[in-house]
């Protein structure tokens, strides 16, 4: 009983114009090895547009243009930028990469490709505000290691996107600059903290983006804007660069249209960084080997897969409709050849308080760096405490004060033993019990979040209420393990239907197997099409090749 | 939307009935049976001292305007009353977790190397006057 409210449209996800799909292509030997793979090359935006670029049926400069004119026309409707590179030096770099490819020289596996990053994320030659006043117009001397990557590898950014103000929010409405809409219904929200990133790749102004998760800041997103979420293990890909909300919990994550655009995404900017202390220095298998054809699958793929439905997550307070489309996509996932089981967390609950006092701990702690002092904005006083006390009142919005001030006294002597020491004691138990489930499953399933996205201005003066939107994410953070969130089904609301994301949960550094199960689930979904009627309306190009 | 039943309060302190779920083997405890919704309220009351808010602003060294304190007030204290709901679990015996603990120790040589890039450091200094970072002075309060 797939959730059937919207009437199937397109049969194949991406719309290919009188082109022939190419079922092979060389790829040239290159920073990264990208397997020669030997499945459609539809099934990823990345290597369609590598095929395209290599076999000369798409110059870099033609497909830049089509990106940024798509992104000029909807960008009014969705504000999904803090800042858009200038669009010579973006062309330049197309045409960099065409002039290679014409003297047959060696081009990176994601030459020409469009990647739009979370502005909490520092890149060193546009501004990085953190959604904030405090760093307005702050340019970082360096690049975060995730971003030094992706531009080795040939990427080209094509701005920063909004976010809620250093990561804390789920709306993007706590950004001091401006509120994202969700390019599925303008008047809501397309959930945060990284809104901008999610609703730019959503709206196809850029191939993949870079988020940031530290409570489900990638997945809820994802889910409220109909594309792929993933995020890391915690220590899987380095924190270097990325402005930190909670150490323990944060992780840069991937955002793309297709679960294999963000597995090769992510493949880009996994491993170990000696600038970060926390990163691991686990390998990074090629997460594209495990890709198939969808026409040459056998007919259960997954078979035998342990497949834990988490009954917490489709209890009491999750929407009806995100119900029944949860349970679609179990459904879908037997069909499949899973064998699936509800499967019981004790503490599940526990987690929420306990992600809300150890984040806004370790972020008062986190944000008493910006003091007006050595960069950001500065009030003028006559006394140093006074100068903290005036650049950060007048920096920081609403929720960010709150959050440190709550966190300041979770942490207060005498307090912390309540508050901050029992929070990490919860994380444990939390820890230990994702172990066990996951020791008896080879996945776990849930819902990205209890309800499709809201209207904006919604939750904005309840703050328990926003949090509770959290309550499908949190968990995972607590654990450090890595998560996928892919559209699944849609409930109504908007001019065609809201989004609904799956969300799947595997064991640490086994995002190889997420990878995997996600796009055999996304090959095989027949009769959804998550492409915004926005995209298609604002005409021009078509959002693919 | 229902959002507020999703903070309820479960009773930890369930005995550890086995009710498996399949074989003999799934140590996997269904706990439907067991469970005891202590309430659904997200009034659980903290016993410690509510937070005094302009001590901490004055510790996080952020100034607040009145109104601010007002409108605060009542949301940060809801907040911690619903913390407060933690000091009910049973936690005898368990370790606290700093963090997932995923990914081992990968501290590297205290050598110190170049930051390359100083001019931007340096351009990014609001108050500089070469060479040093300019702030106004320090007062000792009482």
């Amino acid at each position: 009983m797939l959730s059937t409210i919207q009437p199937p449209r397109y049969l194949s996800r991406f719309p290919l114009r009188g082109r022939t799909k190419s079922r092979s292509f060389h790829i040239l030997s290159s920073a990264q090895p990208v397997t020669k793979t030997c499945f459609a090359a539809d099934q990823s935006q990345i290597l369609s547009i590598r095929d395209s670029l290599l076999n000369r049926h798409l110059s870099a400069v033609e497909l830049t243009h089509s990106y940024l004119d798509r992104l000029k026309q909807t960008e009014p409707h969705i504000n999904c930028f803090l800042h858009v590179s200038d669009p010579d030096k973006v062309l330049k770099q197309a045409q960099d990469i065409d002039d290679k490819i014409k003297r047959n020289e060696e081009v990176g596996p994601l030459a020409g490709v469009l990647v739009a990053i979370k502005d909490n994320i520092c890149t060193a030659d546009m501004p990085s505000t953190g959604g904030s006043y405090i760093l307005e117009g702050y340019r970082p001397p360096f690049d975060a290691t995730a971003v030094k990557r992706l531009k080795d590898l040939g990427a080209i950014v094509v701005g920063k996107t909004n976010l809620d103000e250093f990561g804390m929010g789920s709306t993007t409405e706590a950004s001091a600059f401006k509120v994202t809409a969700n390019p599925w219904d303008l008047s809501r929200v397309p959930g945060g903290s990284s809104g901008g990133s999610a609703a730019s790749v959503s709206a196809r102004q850029c191939v993949v983006s870079l988020g940031s998760d530290t409570g489900g800041s990638v997945r809820q997103p994802a889910s409220f804007c109909g594309v792929v979420g993933l995020k890391p293990t915690y220590g899987r890909v380095s924190r270097f660069g990325l402005m930190a909300y909670a150490s323990s919990l944060d992780v840069i994550g991937c955002f793309g249209s297709s679960v294999a655009d963000t597995g090769i995404l992510l493949h880009a900017i996994s491993g170990h960084d000696s600038l970060d202390a926390t990163s691991s220095k686990r390998e990074v298998p090629d997460f594209t080997s495990q890709f198939t054809y969808a026409s040459s699958l056998k007919s259960r793929p997954l078979e035998g897969l342990r497949v834990g439905l988490i009954r917490e997550t489709v209890d009491a307070g999750v929407d009806s409709g995100v119900k029944s489309a949860i349970e679609g996509a179990a459904a879908h996932l037997e069909q499949l050849g899973c064998v699936l089981k509800e499967v019981s967390l004790l503490s599940f609950s526990l987690g929420l308080p306990a992600y809300y006092i150890l984040a806004s701990s370790e972020s008062s702690s986190n944000l008493s760096r910006y003091d007006g002092v050595r960069y950001g904005n500065q009030a003028s006083s006559d006394e140093l405490n006074a100068l903290y006390e005036e650049s950060r009142a007048k920096g920081f919005g609403s929720e960010v004060k709150m959050r440190i001030l709550m966190g300041t006294y979770a942490l207060s002597a005498g307090y912390y033993d309540a508050y901050y020491k029992r929070a990490q004691q919860v994380r444990t138990i939390i820890r230990k019990s994702f172990k066990a489930a996951l020791d008896e499953n080879d996945i776990l399933i849930s819902p990205a979040a209890p309800s499709a996205a809201y209207k904006i201005g919604e939750k904005k003066n309840d703050p328990l209420a926003m949090y509770a939107g959290d309550i499908m994410t949190v968990n995972v953070n607590l654990a450090g393990l890595p998560a996928l969130v892919l559209p699944c089904g849609f409930v109504e609301g908007g001019a065609v239907g809201l989004p609904v994301g799956l969300q799947i949960i595997g064991a640490a550094f086994d995002e190889e197997k997420l990878v995997k199960v996600g796009h055999i689930f996304e090959q095989t979904l027949e009769g959804y099409n998550f492409v915004p009627p926005l995209v298609t309306d604002v005409g021009g190009a078509s959002p693919e090749l | 939307m229902g959002s507020r039943a999703l903070l309820m309060l479960t009773n930890f302190n369930f005995k550890a009935t086995v009710s498996s779920f399949g074989s003999a083997s799934n140590p996997f405890f269904l706990i439907k049976n067991n469970l005891r919704i202590r309430n659904f309220s997200t009034k659980t009351r903290s016993s410690l001292q509510p937070p005094d808010l302009p001590g901490l602003a004055e510790t996080a060294r952020i100034s607040l305007a009145p109104n601010e304190v007002e409108e605060f007030a009542p949301k940060i204290g809801q907040v911690i009353d619903w913390f407060g709901q933690l000091q009910a679990v049973d936690l005898d015996n368990v370790e606290p977790a700093i963090r997932a603990d995923t990914e081992g120790d990968n501290l590297r040589e205290d050598v110190p190397q170049t930051f390359e890039n100083k001019e931007a450091l340096i351009a990014s200094v609001p108050s500089y006057e070469e060479p040093y970072i300019k702030v106004p002075k320090v007062l000792n309060k009482e």
